[in-house]
């Protein structure tokens, strides 16, 4: 199945998505027109073929990630010369259009007709909440929960949406551009 | 990291006798965990009623380190996730960055790569063949494993002088071209590792004690498989066929014939059993890319120093030696990556414990999660 037919097959039943602005390289990427749609889309994607749920993550495009979000000594190594651990900072690129949305991606494998569509929702940062897969697939009961951890979006009925990677006492979301990193008591 | 504790204890009465549930922590400090993960286990007598695995442990933050480095920094970093296979995980970052770029491997370097992260999966199945053993209370294989393992991670210690890490596969080719002593030790390694698998057969996988203790252990249907979305040896031993490297060919896989191993109920020995057949397919390609092996340049021209790509997104993913490998990069056009996302397969395979441990006896716990071979870099990250 090419690319454009299992576009169509979608767009039959769904006639509200459309292709993403910003695809994801040589697979096709779709679109949810509201985070309503996600469930009914996934279901419908599960039950036509598609039902190993690859990959789920975000991303933040509110600009530069900041730097208060490393943890940055000087250089402790006197053999060392200046610079010859990476020190890049971060700079914006003045060509490209940051804002404050957090893109959500789903990633969906047919094993059997060897194809992949990637689904892609837009959310305010601030409101940043959709529906949870973790009943549909088990295989986002983990991711669900990294994204929350990194990144801060609430996934509505999870069964158990708790941090799964930073450390109980680490405020914030470090994936989100404008996290900051607060002293504890692991740092000096 | 969640905070594992006790499920809340209440006596119940199972079959007319009062039991009295208790909780006990494998791990973090445990020597079949492979590394630090903490499993937090409320047991009844012998029968796991919950079970909590906790992670976190090694987290790094390398998909927020990687925010602040350049595109060939950022190869170093993808040594660090699966540190007993590291080829693959250097071959899917540069997969996806040269998506972004529109880069074009010469094929000696699609060859090479090809050669290596073959040859990094048979050295990870061994060490998996060995701690496999030792989970499941046989020495011995152990010793053999390493015996083969070793002369792998010379070989890459001779080609690039990293025996674990290795920073060999960058962007636009290979770090350097293979002299033709080394491929002579190759060919030597291949003769000499082919009839080894015959030995490891009948010191292992047919022993009647080890086939006992994981036949019927563990089991996963394969509609269970692809709904927790196991990959690699773990979901083909269900018996579902998804490999990437015949369902998404990268570097020149459609090229090679080679079969894809499956297993048939799912059980520990099953998973433990494709891994030990895929060794043999990998040596089948490392012989078919040697008969092969094109002339040429390793390098691609044009690599940028410091690479800028412009704005885009690309996907990429490779068959690692435990399972689906995948990194979704953003750009936006700077010299760092915008966004790095890694589908790790360990992760995603560890997931399925909390569920799939209820039921099952303590002693169970490490059949299990040995058979799932996980490495707590890749799962952590």
């Amino acid at each position: 199945m090419t690319q454009d037919e299992l576009f169509a097959k979608i767009q039959a039943q769904f006639p509200k998505i459309e292709k993403a602005a910003n695809p994801v390289k040589d697979y096709l990427t779709i679109r949810l027109p509201s985070k309503g749609d996600l469930l009914s889309v996934s279901l419908w994607l599960k039950n036509n073929g598609f039902d190993y749920l690859d990959m789920l993550t975000g991303t933040d495009y509110l600009g530069p990630v900041d730097m208060k979000g490393y943890i940055r000594q000087q250089n402790f190594n006197v053999f060392l010369p200046d610079g010859a651990t990476p020190e890049i900072e971060s700079a914006a690129n003045p060509a490209y259009a940051y804002k404050p949305v957090i893109d959500l991606l789903w990633s969906f494998v047919s094993i059997r007709e060897k194809a992949r569509v990637i689904v892609k929702l837009e959310l305010p940062r601030d409101a940043a909440s959709v529906p949870s897969l973790a009943g549909l697939f088990k295989a986002a009961d983990w991711q669900e929960r990294e994204t929350f951890d990194l990144l801060g979006v609430t996934y509505e009925g999870h069964p158990n949406l708790t941090k799964i990677l930073t450390p109980d006492f680490l405020q914030g979301h470090p994936l989100r551009k404008d996290y900051a990193h607060v002293k504890d008591r692991f740092d000096e | 990291m969640n905070n594992a504790t006790a499920a809340p204890i209440d006596n119940e009465t199972v079959g007319g006798v009062q039991t009295d549930q208790m909780f006990i922590n494998m791990g973090p400090q445990h020597p079949s965990t492979h590394g630090v993960l903490r499993i937090g286990l409320t047991v009844e007598g012998e029968v796991i009623v919950k079970a909590i695995p906790d992670i976190g442990y090694l987290h790094r933050g390398t998909e927020k380190l990687a925010e602040v480095r350049n595109f060939h920094h950022c190869v170093v970093l993808t040594d660090r996730w699966d540190y007993v296979s590291a080829m693959p995980n250097n071959l899917v970052f540069c997969l996806s960055a040269e998506k972004l770029m529109g880069l074009k491997i010469p094929p000696r370097a699609d060859a090479l790569r090809v050669i290596m992260c073959e040859l990094n999966r048979v050295a990870s199945h061994l060490l998996f063949f060995g701690t496999y053993g030792i989970d499941t209370g046989a020495f011995t294989p152990f010793l053999y494993a390493f015996r083969e393992r070793e002369m792998v991670l010379d070989l890459f210690e001779m080609l690039c002088g990293a025996r674990l890490t290795y920073n060999y596969i960058r962007l636009g080719g290979v770090m350097i071209d293979t002299t033709p002593e080394w491929l002579t030790r190759l060919k030597e390694f291949v003769e000499y590792f082919k009839p080894r698998l015959d030995e490891y057969d009948t010191l292992l996988s047919f022993n009647p004690i080890f086939m006992a203790r994981t036949k019927n252990v563990g089991c996963l249907t394969a509609a269970e498989a692809v709904n927790w979305g196991l990959s690699g040896p773990n979901l083909r031993a269900s018996g579902v066929d998804y490999d990437v490297r015949k369902h998404d060919p990268y570097c020149g896989y459609e090229n090679y014939a080679f079969e894809v191993p499956l297993g048939e109920n799912g059980s520990c020995w099953d998973r433990y059993f494709c891994r030990v057949r895929e060794m043999r397919q990998s040596i089948k390609i490392i012989e078919q890319a040697l008969s092969k092996l094109p002339e040429g340049p390793t390098m691609a021209m044009g690599v940028a120093k410091i690479p800028k790509p412009a704005p885009g997104e690309a996907y990429a993913h490779v068959e690692a030696s435990r399972g689906e490998l995948g990194i979704y990069l953003v750009s936006d056009g700077g010299i760092s990556p915008f966004r790095m996302h890694v589908r790790a397969p360990s992760f995603v395979n560890l997931a399925m414990l909390q569920e799939k441990l209820v039921g099952m006896k303590v002693a169970d716990v490490i059949a299990v999660l040995g058979s799932i071979d996980i490495v707590l870099g890749e799962v952590d990250r």
